[in-house]
């Protein structure tokens, strides 16, 4: 019976997928047309439009194809792609955005045939080949004297005006910026290169450089090295310095953080020095897709956390990239537009407001003693959990319980957190400290050592219309404050050694006792 | 060479490293050659491996008289021999440090996550309330597959799944859409024969509807981001994109007798 209806399924699948076939130009019923429709359809529409159901859900949106433009090339600016430009976003996908790589998920032939397939959503593909690849040489060496003329030129050739300062995605320009069919684009945060669109390397940053980002606000610089402002290798100067902002490989993400022991003072600056002997972890956070109403395009994509504790006290350092100072009136109208271009919109209608920035860090009421913990999305009334609390303005951190993420109440006894804050080039910095233990063991948490307490972590950029569900998120991770070791892990070794030896030198001197005997007799 | 081979002791050495490289490396490494799934021994089954090899080892060399003897000269030869007095000195200081370190090793404080026991299959309960209304789980099959059009009803799905399920379940439905990243523990990856192959379509249906709220303690619902769907679609567009699912992955869902005959064994 249900082998019947599994074809039935089928054939009616195809003449569906015939009767909607798009005006292609070209390939009426290619090969790729299958695969696109299965697999790419989704996002980028039927048509090709970049319009597929998906499409409102993300930002950047989706590529539309029947404009036939490319950020990703090999091609000069204004040029069409050639097929191995297609065919590596396809085997890729973009970092930083919603395309995967399809390398191990189509065949070989598959891949080739979408490439085929999505010139015929343009005309432009018809009116002749893409030119050749631009020429690009070799990277000179790497030297400090290089990087200081990198940043030079990067300053003379205004990235800064929408990369920022410090290359954070945070320029006077970045509140202003749309794609080429009117949607809202952030510039790349230049110190996370594992979010480049075309990849993190020092060679695909010149590539961007020279061809530009066709659909972007990129612009290609190659016009600026032939009319002579800067030479080819000054260019390769620029890159190599934007990819010296990042960090030399991907943060690897951990699930427990180790607070380090320190004697003395814990520090309350997050600039202090007293920080170097913290380790960093990176904690990634998404968007808050959970509960209603849902947020898909949240500013801040990850945290940096280090913890210090004494006998005392514990100190969390929290470091997030956010490109503007909240509440900050130059991104009203960015706020308007994020919120006209991503759906869904649930709940009531959201309009653009002054909000501050605000920082979350979740942790149980007290530290569980099996598995069980509470709901990682801020709790719920059944199970609440303690939170510390930081926002931008008024300038305030407090200890809170919550019971989701709409119920996030300061707590009503004795606060003992304290909070201090930097903003930086689209840095904000955060040191909240707090003692071991306090006055309220019911809400709040009593924090020990040697054991894994679970922590979570939650950002929201007020200028990116962010506040209550609209944030960004992680789940649970740990806290382990470390513990002083114990002497008899020194010890036990010691004692065990010193049995081994012994036993060894038995077993030698008693043999060889025998075999003189033995000899002798 | 082939005087060594002879030579039980030897023999020994060669069959217990021999095993040790095959259990360790060999099982995880050889089969992905021949395009088979493998995994790394656990250390507690290699040593329980290694524990058969050795017991099986001493039965072979003490089987028999003049075997046990030629076994044990090498081994004597170490504690009295005038001419080895260098490789016993180094043995009696390299057992101890390696004896000193293997304690400090399991001594010394750890910060490694407490071991989450979770279920990824919970048993479903028997009923649920849908908005209000009751479902009864067992013994339902999707209602959409009774009536109508498969296509209509995928693309119904299709719309749902991408406008929904795709960030954390990505495109190619492998568990590893944008969002995935961030949540542990990882979306589901439907691909794998383990997920929804196993399950029946009523089954899903559960899941979807309830999400992570509602698992059983077993599953761990403090951890999982998954959506109680109940709150933000239909029944009907759950049962479609159930249907997606089984039809974009090639998989068919698990039948009410294939489910009956898995409890019975």
């Amino acid at each position: 019976m249900r082998v019947v209806k599994r074809r039935d399924a089928a054939l009616s699948l195809l003449a569906l997928t015939l009767t909607v076939a798009p005006a292609l130009y070209g390939q009426q019923a290619a090969p790729g047309k299958a695969v696109y429709d299965k697999w790419c359809a989704g996002c980028h529409g039927v048509d090709g439009k970049g319009d597929g159901p998906a499409a409102g859900y993300m930002l950047p949106r989706p590529r539309d194809f029947t404009q036939g433009i490319y950020q990703i090339r090999v091609t000069p600016s204004g040029a069409l792609p050639r097929d191995e430009d297609l065919l590596r976003v396809i085997d890729e996908g973009m970092p930083g955005t919603a395309m995967p790589g399809w390398r191990t998920v189509l065949s070989k032939s598959d891949r080739q045939a979408l490439v085929d397939y999505l010139k015929g959503f343009s005309h432009f593909f018809a009116q002749g080949p893409a030119p050749d690849a631009i020429r690009i040489g070799k990277a000179p060496g790497l030297s400090e004297e290089g990087l200081a003329e990198g940043k030079e030129f990067y300053d003379k050739i205004e990235c800064w005006k929408c990369h920022g300062r410090a290359g954070r995605g945070d320029g006077p320009s970045a509140p202003t910026q749309d794609d080429e069919l009117g949607f809202p684009i952030r510039p790349a945060d230049l110190s996370e290169n594992w979010t480049f669109n075309g990849g993190g390397t020092v060679e695909d940053v010149y590539r961007r450089l020279r061809t530009g980002m066709d659909g972007t606000p990129m612009p290609s610089f190659s016009d600026l090295v032939e009319a002579g402002f800067l030479t080819d290798e000054q260019l390769w100067r620029v890159a190599q310095y934007a990819h010296s902002l990042s960090p030399e490989k991907p943060p690897r993400v951990r699930e427990v953080i180790r607070a380090s022991r320190i004697e003395g003072e814990l520090p309350s600056s997050p600039d202090d020095s007293a920080w170097a002997a913290a380790e960093r972890f990176y904690v990634p956070l998404v968007g808050q897709v959970v509960v209603k109403p849902r947020w898909f395009a949240p500013t801040v994509d990850g945290v940096w956390v280090e913890a210090l504790h004494n006998e005392r006290d514990l100190a969390l350092r929290l470091v997030w990239h956010d490109p503007s100072q909240s509440p900050d009136s130059a991104w009203l109208e960015w706020q308007a537009r994020v919120l006209a271009t991503v759906e869904p919109r649930e709940g009531a209608p959201a309009e653009a407001r002054l909000l501050p920035d605000v920082f979350a860090v979740q942790f149980p009421r007290r530290i569980p003693s099996g598995m069980e913990r509470p709901y990682f999305l801020m709790g719920n009334a059944r199970e609440p959990v303690h939170v510390w609390r930081w926002q931008s303005q008024p300038a305030a951190a407090v200890e809170a319980t919550a019971r989701g993420l709409n119920r996030i109440e300061p707590e009503a006894g004795r606060q003992a957190l304290a909070g201090q804050a930097v903003f930086d080039q689209g840095e904000w910095r955060l040191v909240l400290r707090r003692p071991l233990a306090t006055a309220d063991p019911t809400d709040q948490l009593q924090f020990a050592t040697g054991v894994a307490i679970p922590i979570a972590f939650f950002a929201w950029d007020g200028s990116n219309a962010e506040e209550g569900t609209r944030g960004a998120i992680s789940t649970w991770y740990f806290l382990y404050l470390e513990r002083e070791t114990p002497a008899r892990v020194y010890t036990a070794p010691v004692a065990t050694m010193l049995l081994t030896a012994g036993l060894g030198l038995l077993v030698v001197v008693r043999a060889q006792r025998r075999q003189q005997h033995e000899a002798a007799a | 060479m082939r005087e060594l081979l002879k030579h039980p002791f030897w023999q020994a050495v060669i069959i217990v490293v021999g095993s040790f490289v095959l259990f360790e490396f060999g099982v995880a490494y050889l089969p992905p050659l021949l395009g088979m799934k493998s995994a790394p021994v656990p250390n507690s089954v290699l040593l329980q491996y290694m524990l058969t090899v050795l017991v099986g080892l001493l039965v072979y060399v003490s089987d028999n008289e003049q075997r046990w003897r030629r076994f044990k000269e090498p081994l004597h030869a170490v504690l009295v021999d005038p001419g080895k007095r260098a490789l016993r000195m180094v043995l009696l200081v390299a057992v101890p440090l390696l004896v000193g370190f293997v304690t400090y090793d399991q001594l010394r404080p750890s910060v490694e996550a407490p071991l989450g026991l979770r279920s990824i299959h919970p048993a479903p309960p028997g009923q649920i309330t849908f908005r209000g209304k009751t479902i009864v789980l067992a013994r339902l099959e999707n209602p959409l597959r009774a009536d109508g059009s498969i296509a209509e009803d995928y693309q119904v799905g299709k719309r749902v799944y991408y406008q929904n399920c795709l960030p954390c379940h990505g495109d190619p439905l492998n568990g590893r859409g944008h969002y995935a990243h961030g949540f542990n523990p990882a979306p589901l990856d439907f691909t794998d024969n383990g997920t929804i192959p196993q399950l029946t379509e009523s089954f899903v249906f559960w899941r979807v509807a309830k999400g992570g709220p509602g698992l059983p303690k077993e599953g761990t619902p403090w951890n999982s981001a998954m959506p109680a769907w109940e709150e933000f679609l239909t029944e009907e567009e759950i049962w479609s994109v159930i249907i997606f699912l089984y039809e974009q992955t090639g998989w068919t869902p698990r039948t009410w007798e294939e489910a009956a005959e898995g409890a019975e064994e």
